[in-house]
């Protein structure tokens, strides 16, 4: 195993371009970060029956995610255990059971093997079908309707492990109804590291006003100004990297920001806020409201008020899948849900108008690492690292302005933690990093 | 914006003469030459009605026995497009800020198996084509996108133009980092 403890330096701040490059840090990160970190497979509302399935990956992984007849959500390797094939080629449907196209060894919804063609005259009744169940995910967890599993058994339970992070999505996921994911997903493709847009969506604040100026433009919304950075106020916003490598950027009063006509969803909030108010307080309340650029530990990302919600698969170190849904609270009124999907679609959809200026910067920043020389240096996220601190009221490390890479230093800590290869309870038991700051 | 998620042939259908056949297909010729000279402005104002709508709908992949529809209504769609916001995105560009265009992008489309039937609507026809569209970015950034498209055309003062169009892209994974041009 590489010794990765020279390949993150500065608390997180500076990082060794092979990360972005190695196949063998690759191979590394999905042993000790997708084999074991608890990973998005879907939102409870995508499996509304029993029967209902869909197919994704964890890691490089292929699974089958399956609502059981109990009402349970069971997930297992898309693979046969007699010689490997596939099982499941749908992205989604109803099913009894998932037979194989090969010799048509079928496979109960809980994955178990429960049809074996020939297996009188062939096996002679000496298969043992136990040992031949597809091999299951270690654990299936929901948080308030957002399911992950994880391949590791003695990870901590979900909610330990999104921690902090659990206490800030309560803001939108705690509400009357929850919320809901419309798809299908997108699916496209980036010749880019998947840390990358992980790195954007946690903490990249500082693009929006530059790489986003056109469609800043071209969007006529309250957001506009910021296109060219032409005006920055670091009392708009604050940044958090939570223990466990997630971590957020909000700018208040910005949940409808970004949207062409935003009435409807203003309305909405200023509906619902006294609600979440009430029930969770004064600063949820703010984040309610806020804009979020956001992403969990390690691929999953969403934008809250702009309500995409992403999943960057990895495919090698230089190629990932984008698959993104649009999230709604489940009770809003279906003329507003069709517009938070519509708002999406145009701003961060295959053909989205800020989309479009990411990934080609995305691509750019993994491919330069081609370069055996390029890939000796390092890579610098140092902004805002002499003002974040902790926060009186506030849980995590916080950053001061929504233009801040605290959270993206964040990330890279509890990655380099993971890639040492110590056991989780090593990893909770060391002293972590704790600036000995107070940040109002 | 409820939109279409596939297209289909008419059990009957009432096929142009060939003048019209003619006028469709170099319709859609001149269209697509009129979008690789980067003319969009001009497409915008010419060659669309404005009550346009312009879509490309997500597709899943699922079994045949599997009967519901193959994308949700309106979960999700890469273009679900009407006068004004296809004006946006072209506003976009000419900015002048969209630093992925700058160098230029080079696409370049190809049209081919045009045919047409008259609508149900006077003066108004469906046009079917399918379509490959290269662009190559760059040094060496190549993609290649292809698929169908169903065109609704209407005819305004002697002059075809664009009522709407359903593209499908014949890929469930877009093996393209985007799919910010018109087709």
């Amino acid at each position: 195993m590489k010794d990765v403890t020279k390949l993150i330096l500065e608390d997180g701040a500076v990082q060794d371009r092979r990360i972005y490059w190695d196949q063998d840090i690759y191979e590394q990160e999905l042993e000790q970060i997708f084999a074991r970190a608890w990973l998005f497979l879907a939102h409870e509302s995508q499996l509304p029956k029993p029967g209902d399935f869909l197919t994704t990956r964890m890691g490089e992984d292929n699974v089958i995610v399956a609502r059981q007849p109990d009402g349970s959500i069971k997930a297992f390797i898309n693979s046969c255990p007699h010689r490997g094939n596939v099982v499941c080629h749908a992205d989604s449907g109803n099913a009894r059971s998932f037979t194989c196209a090969y010799h048509g060894w079928a496979f109960g919804l809980d994955g178990d093997l429960v049809t074996v063609p020939l297996e009188h005259d062939t096996y002679y009744d000496a298969i043992e079908r136990p040992r031949y169940a597809m091999h299951p995910v270690a654990k299936v967890e929901s948080y308030k309707g957002l399911v992950f599993g994880t391949f590791d058994a003695s990870a901590p339970s979900l909610r330990d492990y999104l921690g902090d992070m659990a206490w800030y999505m309560d803001s939108f996921l705690d509400v009357p109804g929850g919320v809901e994911l419309l798809g299908p997903p997108m699916k496209s493709i980036l010749n880019c590291n998947w840390k990358v847009p992980v790195e954007n969506f946690i903490a990249d604040g500082y693009h929006v006003g530059w790489a986003h100026a056109a469609a800043l433009k071209a969007i006529e919304s309250p957001l506009s100004p910021l296109a060219g950075n032409q005006a920055y106020d670091v009392n708009t916003g604050l940044q958090v990297a939570t223990r466990g490598g997630h971590g957020f950027g909000v700018i208040w009063d910005a949940a409808a920001a970004i949207h062409p006509d935003g009435a409807l969803y203003r309305d909405w909030i200023a509906q619902r806020e006294p609600l979440v108010r009430e029930h969770l307080g004064e600063w949820r309340a703010r984040f309610y409201n806020g804009h979020w650029d956001a992403s969990i530990f390690p691929n999953c990302s969403f934008l809250y008020g702009t309500n995409t919600w992403k999943l960057w698969l990895p495919a090698g170190p230089h190629n990932i899948e984008v698959w993104t849904w649009t999230l709604v609270e489940k009770d809003m009124p279906e003329a507003l849900k069709q517009m938070m999907v519509a708002t999406n679609m145009m701003t961060f959809g295959t053909a989205g108008m800020l989309e479009t200026d990411d990934g080609e910067n995305m691509e750019q920043c993994t491919g330069s690492n081609r370069g055996w020389v390029t890939r000796r240096g390092k890579l610098y996220s140092g902004m805002g690292q002499v003002r974040e601190g902790t926060h009186p009221e506030l849980p995590g490390i916080v950053g001061k302005g929504s233009v801040c890479e605290s959270s993206n230093r964040g990330f890279y800590r509890r990655w380099a933690e993971l890639m040492s290869g110590r056991s989780w309870e090593e990893i909770a038991r060391e002293p972590h990093y704790a600036p000995n700051r107070q940040v109002a | 914006m409820n939109a279409p998620t596939h297209v289909k042939t008419p059990a009957n259908p009432r096929y142009v003469d060939r003048d019209t056949l003619f006028e469709v297909e170099r319709f859609l010729i001149r269209e697509a030459r009129m979008l690789d000279e980067e003319r969009f402005r001009e497409w915008w104002h010419t060659q669309l009605t404005e009550d346009v709508h312009y879509v490309l709908p997500v597709r899943e992949v699922r079994m045949r026995a599997d009967k519901k529809p193959v994308g949700s209504n309106p979960g999700a769609y890469v273009f679900n497009d009407n006068y004004p916001m296809l004006d946006m995105r072209i506003r976009r560009l000419e900015t002048g800020l969209v630093w992925m265009e700058d160098p230029q992008n080079y696409i370049r489309r190809f049209v081919s198996n045009v045919d047409a039937a008259w609508a149900d609507v006077a003066g108004e026809v469906d046009a079917w084509s399918n379509f490959i569209v290269y662009r190559n970015r760059r040094q060496r950034d190549e993609t290649v996108v292809w698929g169908t498209k169903q065109c609704r055309l209407r005819r305004v003062d002697g002059q075809w133009k664009l009522a709407r169009r359903v593209i499908l892209v014949d890929q469930r994974v877009v093996l393209d980092k985007n799919l910010y041009f018109f087709i």
